[in-house]
């Protein structure tokens, strides 16, 4: 027993070694750790989200919506392993989508399932997943930005490492399946958060910018709750945030179904 | 008359965006505002809405639509196909545990049988609640829809309007409503749905009002006035409808099977004493699957149409028994661009009975009759234009129904929609054939609140 302190302090210096490992060297557990951050904080969360959409000639649209994410466990149900989640999407603006939900089972080593139901012909309809890099209804975010891309499609490399951030690139391994020839992630070295990320194309020419504007702790996780995806091409952008925010409220597994699609689960929808 | 009516709907094209966009400009001057750079670029908290559970909100849209034949009808006099003004009203609310949902539609139909007059359509009043954990009951007008198909319904036997469908309007109407209460139960060894309408629910058929269409009886393409006379079915408690389905998800793989006791859905016998139309008994049962396949999604579904009261498939007023089939496949084939392919099969039983008593043996479709559907949907990047084409092709009868669409949403407010219902065919009385001469072109502006 009285070893205690000294264990303790052998755990604390592993752990300091290993972080100070990654600091210089392991780009996987940075970029790792960053997805982490960005999209897998706590076991589960609700969310508001309200997108304000403007295109290159200054006409704007509303998105609002309710996100209900749920993480899955691995096949033994022991732990998170940042992988497969679930997600319903309610939307309430603009009136023309009100009430249409969306169902995902994002898979990290195969294609999503997408389901949307459409309240007016009282349709599940399953929708084939495509293009993940392609907008996000109607937004200037891709369906990748909203629910992350896989840490395997890229290589990656820290280029720069400052006061504040790792500067980590990334270049696909796939370059036929991307817009993008390559891309830069600016990860905030307190908190792991990807606080800007710039898509580069093959002329090299910097032409889509991703930035968290804003970063509150929310139940101890820091958490973007002001993001802007602009493509500098058109000249549009979109300016997303994120209200009314909760992290382990304890989702039951069997609310990411059909019934809900159909039933919403108001419970967990309506806000707290 | 036909001159002004096309001048009409020229202007009317004209007019919509025009007008659609100007209103747009200064909503987004007043968006702008709520935007606005304040302190800390925070969003008042008013923009955000309040919950739905505290406020009363009514939604809805208003709507004017306009369609007119590709070509004159010599049956028909009116050149006009679609001709109407909508106003929708839309309110649900949580009464506790209890949802409510009203949609209504009072609508102003030129076409109207009687009209015109200012009409009221309820299209959804209901409520619903969960009676225990693992199950739900929806009670009153309602939506309902389930099935596999895209536009080719085979287990899915709720009520269809025909009429909008081929009129152009939104596609939401295709669905008409159920006075119905759906029991849902919910469990790990399958999902139960069970609907009973009390009484039959047909479809809006062609009835000659607005397109003319082939009768067997009259061996030729008819339209009203004279209207189709109809004898619709008893109102008594075991004279509605009774519709099933289990169904379960196993691996991202959507399985269902149906059952389904009630009625063809449009009056397909014919009483020749009585010299009326009538909806023979119809019951089916069938089962479909859905999921992931390569790169897209694919669906099978396969329905048993037993024809009760012509089992032996001899009476020529009734049709036989048949057994019908659906294979799809969905995938995006290039960044937003999606190709949709089906074959459907309607496989007709007793076929030498129904040659032997027909009164119009060489007009009957075949024993197989095959139908191909193509969907081509494409969307742009910011997704305010969606252009799409629906064909439906039957190498068995020669006949063709192609749709093409352009919807384009102008603002968050408005949207509309312009599209071309063309029908077609080597013979008069296939299917889509019998349509040729109601080919039309329509269009819609809608403003959504």
């Amino acid at each position: 027993m009285k070893n205690l302190p000294n264990l303790i302090g052998l755990i604390v210096l592993a752990f300091v070694t290993n972080l100070a490992l990654a600091d210089e060297t392991d780009v996987e557990q940075i970029v790792s750790q960053a997805n982490h951050v960005a999209f897998y904080q706590g076991k589960d969360g609700r969310a508001e989200s309200r997108m304000l959409i403007t295109d290159g000639g200054g006409n704007k649209q509303v998105r609002q919506f309710t996100i209900l994410r749920k993480d899955r466990l691995t096949k033994d149900n022991s732990t998170q392993n940042d992988a497969d989640q679930d997600f319903l999407v309610l939307f309430s603006r603009p009136a023309d989508v009100r009430n249409t939900l969306f169902r995902v089972v994002k898979h990290t080593d195969t294609d999503d399932d997408r389901w949307l139901y459409l309240p007016g012909l009282g349709l599940v309809k399953r929708i084939s997943s495509g293009d993940k890099r392609t907008s996000f209804v109607g937004s200037h975010f891709f369906y990748e930005d909203i629910s992350g891309r896989s840490l395997t499609a890229d290589k990656h490399e820290i280029i720069e490492t400052t006061d504040q951030h790792y500067v980590v690139k990334n270049i696909p391994l796939n370059p036929n399946s991307v817009e993008f020839a390559s891309y830069t992630v600016w990860i905030d070295k307190h908190n792991w958060m990807p606080v800007k990320t710039e898509y580069t194309d093959s002329a090299g020419k910097v032409y889509r910018r991703i930035e968290a504007l804003k970063i509150e702790d929310i139940d101890g996780f820091a958490t973007a709750t002001r993001m802007q995806a602009s493509d500098l091409r058109s000249g549009g952008s979109t300016l997303t945030e994120m209200r009314y925010i909760q992290y382990d409220l304890g989702l039951p597994d069997d609310i990411f179904s059909e019934r809900s699609l159909r039933n919403p689960p108001q419970q967990w929808f309506k806000r707290k | 008359m036909l001159i002004t009516r096309q001048l009409a709907l020229i202007a009317l094209l004209l007019l919509c965006p025009a007008l659609a966009s100007a209103l747009e400009s200064s909503e987004n001057l007043t968006q702008t505002d709520s935007w606005s750079e304040s302190e800390g670029n925070e969003w008042d908290n008013e923009d955000w809405g309040s919950d739905e559970e505290s406020e009363h909100i009514i939604h809805g849209f208003v709507e004017a639509a306009y369609g007119t034949r590709l070509h004159s009808n010599q049956w028909l006099d009116r050149h006009d196909t679609l001709n109407e003004a909508r106003l929708r009203l839309d309110y649900s609310h949580y009464f506790g545990a209890v949802y409510g949902s009203y949609k209504g539609d009072f609508l102003v139909d030129d076409l109207a049988w009687n009209g015109p007059f200012i009409e009221t359509q309820t299209r959804e009043a209901l409520l619903r609640f969960s009676f225990s954990q693992n199950s739900d009951i929806q009670l009153g007008r309602q939506i309902l829809t389930w099935g596999t198909g895209d536009l080719v319904f085979l287990n899915d036997l709720f009520p269809k309007n025909w009429v909008a469908f081929f009129s152009g309007r939104e596609m939401e109407y295709l669905k008409a409503p159920s006075d119905a209460i759906k029991f849902s139960y919910f469990n790990k060894l399958a999902n139960i749905d069970l609907v009973w309408s009390p009484e039959f629910d047909p479809d809006t058929y062609m009835r000659g009002e607005r397109f003319s269409y082939f009768s067997p009886l009259a061996d030729s393409i008819v339209a009203a006035p004279p209207r189709l006379s109809v004898d619709e079915p008893d109102t008594g408690l075991d004279d509605g409808e009774l519709a099933l389905r289990l169904y379960k998800t196993i691996k991202g793989y959507e399985w269902a099977v149906y059952g389904y006791h009630g009625y063809f859905k449009s009056p397909v016998g014919f009483d020749p004493r009585s010299g009326l139309n009538y909806f023979p008994k119809l019951s089916s049962v069938g089962a479909s699957v859905r999921g992931t396949v390569g790169r897209g999604i694919g669906n099978m579904e396969i329905a048993w149409y037993q024809s009760e009261q012509d089992r032996d498939g001899t009476d020529p007023f009734i049709p036989n028994s048949q057994l019908r089939f659906l294979s799809g496949y969905e995938q995006e084939l290039i960044t937003r661009l999606t190709l949709g392919l089906q074959y459907y099969l309607e496989w007709t039983q007793d076929y030498d009975q129904l040659k032997d008593n027909s009164l119009l043996p060489d007009k009957e479709p075949e024993e197989y009759r095959h139908v191909l559907t193509t969907r081509i949907n494409y969307r742009s990047p910011q997704e305010k234009l969606t252009l799409s084409l629906f064909v439906f092709y039957s190498p068995t009868d020669d006949d063709f129904f192609a749709l093409p669409k352009l919807i384009y949403r102008l603002s968050d407010s408005w949207s509309s929609e312009v599209g071309i219902n063309i029908m077609g065919g080597k013979e008069d009385f296939t299917f889509f054939g019998q349509f040729e001469e109601n080919s039309s072109v329509f269009t819609r502006i809608r403003y959504s609140f």
